[in-house]
């Protein structure tokens, strides 16, 4: 089988450069990332100097992700030697177990570093996470919640919650996380419009009227947000709709719609140019936003 | 109740839908270009989300798209699938069962659909996949032998060749629709390639 380095004609130096862009990205394509590391690691490790180590973790937890014990484990032995009491390595050591599923050992494990460094923020995550996977969701919101009281300004931690509470339909805890989300980051157009949504899926016209606010927000941050798009349409659209609202609001709303409906439009004609595989979807939303306009009036 | 036909089509790319996002829920619809009356044929699904599934806007928006299409297409929305990002929990969330309930609203012997996570090895012999139906306002498993997949060890090869080709990175679902309006959430792509890789005996095509 060809090397990845054959197959894409790239060298060494690309091939570690790639794992670092992933790395600040924080991507997970994690089968990627054991393609180009094994071959990174097995054929040039040598020339990667100290950035060995970190790749070697990277690696590692990508290994974990594919079910690639064998992989994973060579990369910890090798990180284990060079850095035989580093918890930091320990911490991949329990990941491995909660990845063969030994999540009672996992969790000893993490409690060994934290009777070690209570303050040891990883090891506290990787056990809410063996929560979240045993679906022991109340007990990993729980946790998550004790965690952000120390830990208030742990973005990814927030996050989880939020999700946490999206799977657990209690959207108006979920709100409450994405609205500490968007204080700290104002300008992340994704916050915005997933609090949107999750004000949407609360219903009522108050929380539908917050909802086309924050849609329109994320589409100030980002004009090309599709999905702040269509709901900025829809929940402008439910709002005109309604039968508690003033006619100012009614004929507000419909501007709204009308103008997101007019946006909509261009970028699916947009997209439609050149290709011709999405005449279907695009039909589909042509028909669907002149349907939802003669229900309107 | 009736008997309920899944076509290659259908389960290849539900099977692939998941493959392709495997830590996350993942959800579709199904659809039956066939007419009432007798078996339900699910001939084809639309792959919806694998993110927030519970929220609505994007669920209504993608419901609505979808019913379009069909009426466009001769098509119509007959099920639901769902597959949990949890693997060894195949049990329907309540959000399924809200929206397998809005299907029935539409279409009286609606299937939900849950893939089971646990059964999906590379050499399952059985369909990984649980159904349910729709009695006394209440989803109940449906009983096994109700369900039909036709020459199901060539669909399973089928659907396993085109997860070792990669070509489950072809798969688009509404979310990613949305993320890139220029991909196509009828994959009509990979339609042809499942149609190009059955053979002319699988008539449920």
């Amino acid at each position: 089988m060809a090397s990845v380095a054959e197959m894409y004609d790239v060298g060494w130096e690309e091939m570690r450069d790639k794992l670092r862009k992933w790395r600040e990205d924080n991507c997970r394509n994690s089968e990627q990332i054991v393609d180009v590391g094994e071959e990174l690691i097995s054929d040039h490790a040598s020339k990667l100097g100290d950035d060995i180590w970190i790749i070697y973790e990277q690696v590692m937890i990508a290994a974990l992700d594919c079910s690639r014990d064998d992989l994973a484990l060579t990369c910890l032995q090798e990180l284990r030697k060079q850095f035989p009491d580093s918890h930091r390595v320990k911490r991949l050591t329990g990941m491995r177990l909660e990845a063969l599923e030994r999540y009672d050992e996992a969790s000893k494990h993490y409690d060994a570093i934290l009777q070690d460094d209570p303050t040891n923020t990883a090891a506290r995550k990787r056990k809410i996470s063996i929560l979240k996977a045993q679906g022991k969701s109340t007990e990993a919101i729980r946790e998550l919640n004790e965690y952000l009281e120390q830990f208030v300004g742990d973005q990814e931690a927030w996050h989880e919650l939020s999700e946490l509470y999206i799977n657990e339909h209690d959207y108006g805890k979920a709100a409450f996380c994405l609205e500490e989300l968007m204080m700290t980051n104002p300008h992340n157009h994704l916050y915005c419009e997933q609090y949107a949504e999750v004000k949407y899926t609360q219903g009522g016209l108050e929380n539908l009227e917050l909802s086309r606010k924050y849609f329109a927000q994320a589409l100030r941050l980002n004009n090309r947000n599709m999905r702040a798009l269509f709901g900025l349409y829809m929940s402008a659209s439910h709002i005109a709709a309604s039968p508690k609202v003033s006619a100012k609001v009614k004929k507000d709303n419909m501007k709204y719609a009308a103008w997101a409906a007019t946006q909509i439009n261009r970028a699916y004609k947009l997209a439609g140019r050149g290709t011709k595989e999405n005449k279907c979807s695009m039909k589909a939303v042509e028909e669907m936003l002149e349907s939802m306009q003669i229900t309107m009036s | 109740m009736g008997e309920v036909e899944l076509s290659c089509r259908a389960y290849v790319k539900m099977y692939l839908h998941s493959c392709l996002f495997p830590r996350c829920s993942i959800n579709g619809l199904l659809l039956s270009s066939a007419s009432t009356g007798g078996a339900v044929c699910v001939t084809d699904c639309v792959p919806l989300l694998h993110s927030h599934l519970s929220l609505a806007p994007i669920t209504q928006l993608a419901l609505t798209q979808v019913d379009v299409w069909c009426s466009q297409t001769q098509q119509r929305i007959v099920g639901y699938y769902q597959a949990n990002a949890c693997a060894s929990d195949s049990s329907p969330t309540p959000c399924a069962m809200k929206i397998a309930d809005k299907i029935a609203e539409q279409f009286d012997n609606a299937v939900l659909l849950m893939l089971d996570g646990s059964k999906m090895s590379p050499d399952y012999r059985v369909p990984p996949i649980v159904m349910y139906e729709r009695k006394d306002s209440r989803w109940t498993l449906k009983d096994k032998h109700t369900i039909m997949l036709r020459q199901w060890e060539e669909t399973r090869d089928i659907a396993g060749q085109m997860l070792e080709s990669g070509d489950h990175s072809l798969l688009v679902d509404f979310d990613s629709h949305l993320d890139d309006i220029t991909k196509d959430w009828t994959n009509q792509k990979l339609n042809n390639k499942i149609a190009e890789l059955a053979s002319p005996a699988n008539g449920s095509m």
